[in-house]
């Protein structure tokens, strides 16, 4: 760098301007103008600071052109450049040069490409993209572009502004710098003195944005001296030393949040220093500064609800802009004529009042927006918006429906999106339906998704929220997923495309209660329709439902009865000795012989037995249980809660039915044994006995069954089935299908509260048990008994027709003493008898007073059925009361 | 120190030719004043971007200012601004 020599940029521009278009320095002032602010405006660049990427480029480029040879040659004298080492940013110049390059081939296009540079600031500013954090400095200089642009656009032409400019360009802007020139002394060149500002001014709002985000009131450089302060009469006279235009230009800055020659903000007053028009600035440029702090907070991590919301601030912040600009134009106009006097149309401060009244209307809404929505994200940042919505003003209504609109667009774009293609693309988890990734499949329907409270639009209802959020067919998808099966949901067909502009948002918003609520409703039965569908069609969920009534709530008797009959003789024995396989095998075998072979092969196929865990001195009859076996897209209705509660109600079922099926035993035991042991009157009292405690286990057992099969089961099943028939999503069915488990569980007493009843009725069937067990052996010693006197009888027939003596003396004695020895056992099964009744009917009593007590009325009135004769009543004193008090209770609502 | 100042302009007019042929062969267009006046830019931190941006409106407005006079560019630059 020794050599060149270190002239200022500015006069290297200008010396540049002159030789391309070949004019006088004069002539090219405002190209020179021109070049100033966009060099200015650029100064950090958008791309890397790579001489080999670039050099890289070159190449590529030259490739392109199909210049191998140039290429080659490029890449030579590239290194010869790299061995100089004259150059400091090698990297810039080749960059300038490839970015000046153009293809020999094509016709000369040296014009265009122009818009393209300025095109970038825009977008730059309106979408938030974490670049700036990194360098806050460029976001000043594209934010004052573009404030610049606006406002620069008035002046003419202006050289002197060249000094200012350059020296600080780079570099935010001392405000003291600016200040300390007041614009008299500096006007150079006959420029006007305006446009000259209007130069200035960009550049030195742009720090004053970029320092905004420290504090809600940007600090706008060293408090200034107080004796600078011009304080200008109230009535705005061109009186004093102040004229009034240059108030008015004072005014224009202030709007912009740019301290004026005379209006200065006070630091320890917090509001510019001028007595009439105090509220005036001081709202504005507050209100714009606070809306530049946003423009900057709200680009850091909003999301794209909070971006649009940004985008939407931007567009009314431009509309000021514009309307400065404008403003400014009518203040050139009248420099360049010179006018000073108050004619008709010349500026005056009051005019500025009442044009500036909407704008700052305007503003302070916009601010106070801001306040508000701080912090807020996604569907709680819409849901701010609407609640300021609710004015009286029908301006400021407008004001907010339109940013609303703005707003709401990306939420209903991912209200479509997530409603027609079941697709959730909330990366900044702004959208009300949240999903979590770490579900896995067999819980996907109650877990994968869930409902962000907080997020819900105030605009949008809960119901509609719900409806969004149950039936969609991203759960479908996902469900079709799990079992690798690809149905394409064609059937839904979105009744209209995505949102695709805010304007259709803004209709849509318009109407929430007409259309939306329709096309929600619409896209809510389609979807939960086609999803129901298919569950039914094919995943047979129906059947499935049918398939468990049948078989694990014994639904299908005569399999049921049959299986029990084949089963029997495996499930006396220790619960140790069954294996699976044979039991599968029985369990098979009933299948084949009953009616349960003409069920759907796909129901039959999940038909299994599973043995309980074992606990020591277990019968087979305690460990097992039929097993159904569900996965895909039925688990989702058939939890594994839920076919916890089934394997218990089927225990509960299965036992009871087991208590049936013994006391049929025991009944044909009486009834096959009664005409034998007709012959031994002796038995007959205790036979008695049997009779009377086994017809009272069989009306207690048919009760029991009767209110289980009838009131329970069916009564449930029933409900369930409209339930499922009516159902309008799966959600409704699942809802259904809890229920009726939870009925069914509570009526057969399997919850906690029955605890005790149940308690008691395991009591009662293991007296059943006992007493099968007691009477078995009572007939096996008598028929072995009855045997023996019939050998005996026998013998004594067969000895006389031989012709000898029937019995002998001692034989007959002998025969005696046998008797004698069993009529002696005769009085203990009787007391055994005894004893086995008083225990049975004692715990019945106590169920009985449970049942009475208990607050189902279905079990109050299962208590009246089993106590029909009222036998327990007379002995029971509880039991009357409280009867009594119910039978009152009932005649008093009848 | 003469001959160190002699050998500097040496690599720097040496630095300059090659610069040139690059431009030549990248078609940029510019003479070699223009060169040498971007270099010195490039060479105090502007952003080349920026420059490239500037020389290409330059050439725009001077085949205009041909054609036209002064005031339309004007109206000209305030459609670009609006643009904006």
């Amino acid at each position: 760098m020794a050599t060149l020599d270190q002239k200022s940029p500015n006069v290297l521009l200008q010396s540049l301007c002159c030789r391309i278009t070949g004019k006088s320095e004069a002539e090219v002032a405002h190209q020179f103008q021109y070049a100033v602010r966009v060099i200015g405006s650029n100064y950090a660049p958008t791309i890397e600071r790579d001489e080999f990427l670039v050099s890289e480029k070159i190449k590529k480029e030259l490739l392109k052109q199909r210049r191998e040879a140039d290429a080659a040659l490029f890449s030579e004298l590239h290194r010869k450049l790299q061995t100089q080492g004259v150059l400091k940013h090698r990297w810039s110049v080749l960059y300038l040069l490839l970015s000046l390059s153009e293809d020999p081939r094509k016709p000369s296009s040296r014009v265009g490409n122009y818009g393209a540079l300025f095109a970038q600031a825009l977008p730059r500013d309106a979408h938030s993209t974490p670049f700036y954090c990194t360098r806050p400095q460029s976001l000043a200089l594209s934010y004052g572009e573009r404030s610049g642009g606006l406002s620069a656009s008035v002046g003419t032409s202006g050289i002197s502004s060249l000094g200012v400019y350059t020296l600080n360009g780079p570099t935010p802007t001392p405000q003291s710098l600016l200040a300390g020139q007041p614009p008299q002394s500096a006007a150079g060149g006959g420029q006007p003195l305006g446009s000259r500002l209007a130069w200035a001014l960009p550049v030195s709002s742009s720090p004053s944005s970029a320092l905004a985000p420290t504090a809600t009131r940007p600090p706008l450089g060293p408090p200034v001296p107080s004796a600078r302060v011009v304080r200008p009469r109230r009535d705005g006279d061109a009186g004093g030393e102040v004229s009034e235009a240059a108030l008015v230009r004072d005014i224009l800055y202030v709007f912009q949040g740019i301290d004026g020659k005379f209006i200065k903000m006070s630091a320890q007053d917090n509001c510019y220093k001028i007595d009439s028009k105090v509220v005036l600035c001081k709202s504005l440029r507050d209100t714009s500064s606070r809306l530049a702090e946003l423009g900057w907070s709200l680009d850091r991590a909003f999301g794209l609800v909070g971006q649009s919301f940004c985008a939407s601030l931007h567009q009314e912040l431009k509309e000021y802009y514009r309307l400065l600009s404008v403003l400014h134009s009518q203040l050139q106009v009248e420099d360049d004529q010179g006018v000073n006097v108050c004619t008709e149309s010349s500026l005056t401060l009051r005019r500025l009042l009442v044009w500036m009244y909407d704008p700052k209307v305007r503003l302070k809404t916009l601010a106070a927006l801001v306040d508000f929505c701080q912090g807020r994200k996604g569907g709680e940042l819409a849901s701010a918006v609407h609640a300021y919505g609710k004015t009286g003003d029908p301006q400021m209504r407008a004001l907010v429906q339109h940013i609303l609109s703005l707003v709401s667009h990306p939420i209903l774009n991912f209200l479509y999106r997530w409603i027609y293609d079941g697709e959730l693309e909330d990366t900044y988890h702004e959208f009300f339906v949240a999903s979590d990734p770490n579900v896995k499949t067999d819980r996907l329907w109650h877990d994968k998704y869930s409902l962000r409270k907080s997020m819900i639009p105030s605009f949008i209802t809960m119901d509609q929220a719900r409806k969004v959020y149950t039936p969609t067919i991203s759960s479908l998808i996902t469900i079709d997923r799990v079992c690798h099966d690809r149905t394409p949901p064609g059937k839904i067909t979105p009744a209209s495309k995505s949102a695709d502009t805010p304007k259709d948002a803004a209709e849509l918003l318009s109407d929430l209660e007409g259309a939306f609520q329709e096309k929600i409703d619409a896209a809510y039965f389609d979807t939960s329709k086609y999803l129901l569908d298919v569950l039914n069609r094919n995943y047979l969920l129906l059947e499935h439902l049918q398939a468990m009534r049948r078989y694990l709530l014994l639904g299908q008797g005569d399999f049921i009865r049959h299986l029990m009959d084949l089963l029997k003789p495996e499930l006396v024995r220790p619960a140790t000795t069954l294996y699976q396989h044979n039991l599968t095998g029985i369990l098979e075998t009933a299948v084949r012989a009953t009616n349960a072979q003409f069920d759907n092969a796909e129901i039959l196929k999940r038909l299994d037995v599973r043995l309980l865990e074992v606990s020591p001195g277990d019968t087979g009859w305690d460990v097992f249980s039929l097993d159904y076996h569900v996965d895909g897209p039925i688990a989702t209705v058939f939890t594994r809660e839920c076919m916890g509660h089934y394997l218990r109600v089927f225990n509960f079922l299965w036992r009871a039915k087991r208590m049936e099926y013994t006391l049929t035993d025991i009944w044909k035991g009486q009834m096959c044994n009664a005409k034998l042991l007709k012959t031994m009157p002796e038995l007959s009292g205790v036979l008695h006995q049997c009779h009377i405690l086994a017809s009272e286990m069989v009306h207690f057992i048919h009760q029991m069954q009767y209110y289980i099969t009838f009131e329970v089961l069916e009564c449930s099943w029933d409900e369930l089935w409209n339930k499922v028939q009516q159902a309008q999503d799966l959600d409704h069915i699942i809802a259904a299908h809890d229920v009726f488990l939870d009925t069914i569980i509570s009526r057969c007493l399997l919850d906690n509260n029955s605890r005790n009843l149940l308690n008691q009725l395991r009591a009662i069937f293991d007296q059943i048990i006992e007493f099968q067990n007691a009477q078995d052996s009572l007939y096996r010693s008598a028929l072995e008994e009855l045997t023996l006197r019939l050998q005996y009888e026998e013998r004594k027939q067969q000895r006389e027709e031989e012709g000898q003596w029937g019995v002998t003396a001692e034989q007959e004695a002998e025969e005696k003493r046998r008797i004698q020895e069993f009529q002696e056992t005769i009085p203990k099964m009787r007391s055994q008898l005894r004893i086995l009744t008083h225990c049975y009917q004692n715990i019945v009593q106590q169920f009985l007073v449970l049942l009475m007590t208990s607050s189902d009325e279905s079990l109050r009135f299962l208590s009246f059925r089993l106590d029909f004769n009222e036998h327990y009543r007379a002995r029971e004193p509880r039991l009357r009361a409280s009867l009594g008090a119910t039978r009152g209770r009932r005649l008093s609502n009848i | 120190m003469a001959s160190a100042a002699s050998a500097n302009l040496n690599a720097v007019r040496e630095t300059m030719d090659v610069l040139l042929e690059i431009s030549r062969l990248l078609n940029t267009g510019l003479d070699m004043e223009s060169l040498s006046i971007c270099v010195r830019l490039c060479e105090q931190g502007i952003n080349p971007e920026a420059l490239s941006a500037v020389i290409k409106e330059l050439r725009k407005a001077s085949e205009s200012l041909k054609v036209q006079k002064l005031p339309q560019i004007e109206q000209y630059c305030w459609k670009e601004w609006f643009l904006l």
